[in-house]
């Protein structure tokens, strides 16, 4: 539509002087307007703020001074930021397809006609409105190196105790590992909708060619349900991206924000990175600097899933 | 046509209410022209605190607006993490309350970057300094003072008399030094198969009961380091002394009591629920602690007692002090400046008032002479000897609180965890520790 009406106006030379804006769209704009008007209050002037701060020294407390590139250049040279970023992706490289597969394994478990099935549904879930803080207190109770079930459990298989959470080896896996159980439930009900979408007669007309079961997953729900494939990943990247909340909770942020970040920075991610340094450390410009990173490494990585989808994913 | 007025009509309301949300949020000092009446002075009063203190604070707020007709205050609380991040962003906004309470270590934090007021002249003039403890702790190089104590934090060793009776190990005393100390912890850790660090079999990767609970710098490595002699900065509070001979000596101590699982090392903590759980909780014989500490322990039942922190090898000690503070916004106008004083002399002056907050536990008063009363020393709440508490003020010194603590802080306890859990040589994780906090000092203070 809106295409349309470009081409319009540049090839065809109107005979009246046109309205800038037509009535109607006077009156879209108007009832856009509270949209409108906290989408530039709120995120467009922030954005641009922090793009300003990003070149300055700004420590909140006093004005902001520019020093051009100085922030990106710190950032560039320093390890930290290195590593949390290699960090930010090691989580999103586990977590985004685990999460992505076991939970369409799961959603086509609970499409079939069982017993208790909105129970099990609802099992699923419960973690997904759970608050960090308690999946903190159930993950604790598991893998606790004292006192956790996790370890009691190897030292009766008389296998060695584990560190968990406090080995730098453990931390990310055993991070993703509760992120894919708690997210698990809401990529579920995407897929659930995903595959009811399927059309039905495909699946009967491969019965009646005697397709068996996997045959059918393959050749019919998967290429079908691809467009969910593709939403759920570009989602699950995002939000990886931004993980804090868990990683802070979980690796003794709430306690002391110099512990966040697990053993020997471990599982500092970017989002506890930028945190850190804006808010512990008053170094907003930097952290500014951080923010802007992010953006465009989650930019291209947008870009990169876009120019993929069209390899694998098959609208009807 | 009235079918079209309706959503326009309806459009606008929800802008407006919209526009009104966005722009209400309360501004104290937005309404500042109180010229109209008989010089009412309205102040915003912002403080950390939670549960029992909060409603104190309001009690006490109360009773000075009555002492004080003319001014009005109003106030803002929240837990102590969310106070904070809020009131930077505040400052940001030049929303920040008039008057505020600001824990000890983060005073410099805010002077040395012109947020708050120097108040020396009103300290000299309106408070007579030999009165207090920790007005000291909020002076600069320079001499200029920066807050009015408001509750002393102060270290301290606590023992649990119970687990020394059960080990029959006596109960510390005066005269300790951290070896005498790690001597009496050697003999209080217990294995998981109940065995002491000098038994056959004992596994030091399977604590139930450590000697001493150790963590951060309050709590932790800074006492050691100081008497031993070493430190973290020099007396300008811009250049790390990290990399000595006597930093080295303690670390040495530290780290030995940790591999023999005497002392909790940074791993351990992590398999309690908090570090601060350790100790009262009845898994460490001892713990270095402020004296906030008694709250949870008496909480808890336990049946503990203090005394002073040991000595370092050539009897020095060291006790590290927290100076919680009130300090005055530096954008605030005169007049509220003025009244917000008030607020902080009745607050310092008042006996009473020191004594009620006192009742609360949570801090030594800042008044020598309430510290000094039966209201303190002999409230009938344990610990017994809150004497050793005032006798640490001998030897009591700052945590080297600068403008850029917490972030240097944060620097140290990284290289430090990996001396502690040997993932590092000594040398090195101090070598390392003591370019990394240099640069920090060096990034803030030469720009």
């Amino acid at each position: 539509m809106q295409t349309n009406r470009k081409n319009s106006a540049t090839t065809i030379i109107p005979a009246k002087k046109r309205k800038l804006i037509s009535y109607e769209g006077k009156w879209g704009l108007l009832l856009v307007s509270p949209y409108l008007i906290q989408f530039i209050m709120f995120v467009i002037a922030p954005l641009i703020a922090s793009l300003y701060f990003s070149f300055s020294q700004y420590d909140m407390l006093n004005a902001p001074q520019w020093i051009g590139l100085e922030n990106y250049e710190k950032l560039f040279n320093e390890p930290l930021f290195y590593k949390s970023l290699w960090n930010t992706l090691y989580f999103a490289i586990l977590f985004v397809p685990a999460q992505a597969f076991l939970a369409l394994l799961l959603a086509v478990a609970l499409n079939q006609k069982i017993k208790a099935l909105k129970l099990y549904r609802m099992a699923h879930f419960i973690p997904v409105i759970s608050s960090w803080t308690v999946v903190m207190y159930v993950v604790d109770a598991i893998f606790n190196p004292r006192f956790g079930l996790a370890n009691s459990f190897l030292i009766k298989l008389e296998l060695e105790p584990q560190k968990w959470l406090n080995d730098e080896q453990q931390v990310i896996p055993l991070l993703v590992l509760v992120a894919v159980w708690k997210g698990i439930g809401y990529i579920m009900i995407i897929y659930l909708s995903g595959l009811q979408n399927v059309p039905n007669e495909l699946y009967e007309a491969a019965e009646m060619d005697g397709a068996s079961s996997i045959k059918k997953f393959k050749s019919i729900t998967l290429p079908s349900i691809s467009p969910t494939t593709f939403l759920v990943i570009v989602l699950s990247t995002i939000t990886t991206f931004q993980a804090f909340e868990q990683i802070y909770v979980m690796t003794g942020g709430a306690a002391d924000i110099s512990a966040a970040g697990g053993p020997n920075n471990a599982s500092l991610v970017l989002m506890l990175y930028l945190y850190r340094e804006g808010f512990s450390f008053l170094h907003m410009g930097y952290a500014s600097a951080i923010a802007w990173i992010l953006f465009i490494i989650l930019f291209i990585l947008t870009l990169l899933q876009l120019w993929g989808q069209k390899r694998w994913v098959h609208y009807h | 046509m009235k079918k079209k007025l309706l959503p326009a009509f309806l459009s606008f309301v929800f802008i407006l209410s919209l526009l009104l949300a966005g722009c209400s949020g309360d501004s104290p000092t937005g309404n500042d022209t109180e010229n109209s009446d008989s010089e009412q002075v309205t102040i915003n009063l912002g403080y950390y605190s939670g549960g029992k203190s909060d409603e104190k604070m309001q009690e006490l707020i109360n009773r000075f607006m009555e002492q004080h007709p003319n001014i009005k205050i109003t106030t803002q609380s929240s837990p102590y993490g969310q106070f904070f991040q809020k009131l930077d962003t505040q400052i940001a906004a030049d929303e920040a309350p008039d008057v505020w309470l600001s824990d000890g270590v983060l005073v410099m934090k805010y002077a040395e970057r012109g947020a708050i007021k120097d108040l020396t002249e009103w300290i000299n003039r309106d408070l007579n300094k030999e009165d207090y403890y920790g007005l000291d702790s909020n002076q600069d190089t320079d001499g200029k003072y920066w807050g009015v104590p408001q509750g002393i934090q102060i270290g301290a060793l606590y023992y649990n008399k119970e687990l020394f009776d059960k080990a029959g190990v006596e109960y510390p005393s005066e005269d300790w030094t951290w070896e005498d100390l790690k001597e009496a912890a050697a003999k209080l850790t217990l294995d998981a198969s109940d065995k002491k660090p000098n038994e056959d079999g004992f596994n030091s990767e399977n604590i139930k009961q450590f000697g001493l609970t150790f963590f951060s710098i309050t709590e932790g490595w800074f006492s050691v380091l100081k008497s031993y002699g070493g430190g973290i900065l020099d007396e300008s509070l811009n250049n790390s002394v990290i990399n000595s001979e006597e930093n080295k000596q303690a670390f040495e101590w530290m780290v030995d009591g940790m591999s023999k699982g005497i002392i909790t090392d940074p791993a351990d903590l992590n398999s309690f629920q908090s570090p601060m759980a350790v100790f009262p909780s009845g898994s460490a014989a001892m713990r270095i602690g402020i004296y906030a500490r008694v709250l949870a322990a008496n909480e808890a039942g336990l049946n503990y007692d203090v005394t002073v922190l040991p000595k370092g090898p050539d009897g020095e000690r060291f006790s590290p002090v927290i100076t919680n503070s009130w300090v005055i916004n530096n954008s605030t106008s005169d007049k509220k400046a003025e009244a917000a004083w008030e607020w902080v002399k009745f607050w310092a002056t008042e006996d009473e008032v020191q004594k009620e907050w006192a009742a609360l536990g949570e801090a030594v008063p800042v008044k020598k002479s309430v510290a000094q009363s039966d209201t303190f020393l002999n409230s009938t709440d344990k610990p017994e000897n809150k004497q050793a508490f005032l006798e640490s003020f001998d030897f009591a010194g700052s945590l080297d609180t600068n403008a850029v603590w917490s972030e240097w802080v944060a620097k140290f306890n990284e290289h430090a965890r990996r001396a502690f859990l040997e993932e590092q040589p000594i040398e090195e994780a101090l070598e390392n520790a003591d370019k990394d906090v240099q640069k920090i000092l060096t990034d803030f203070y030469n720009e």
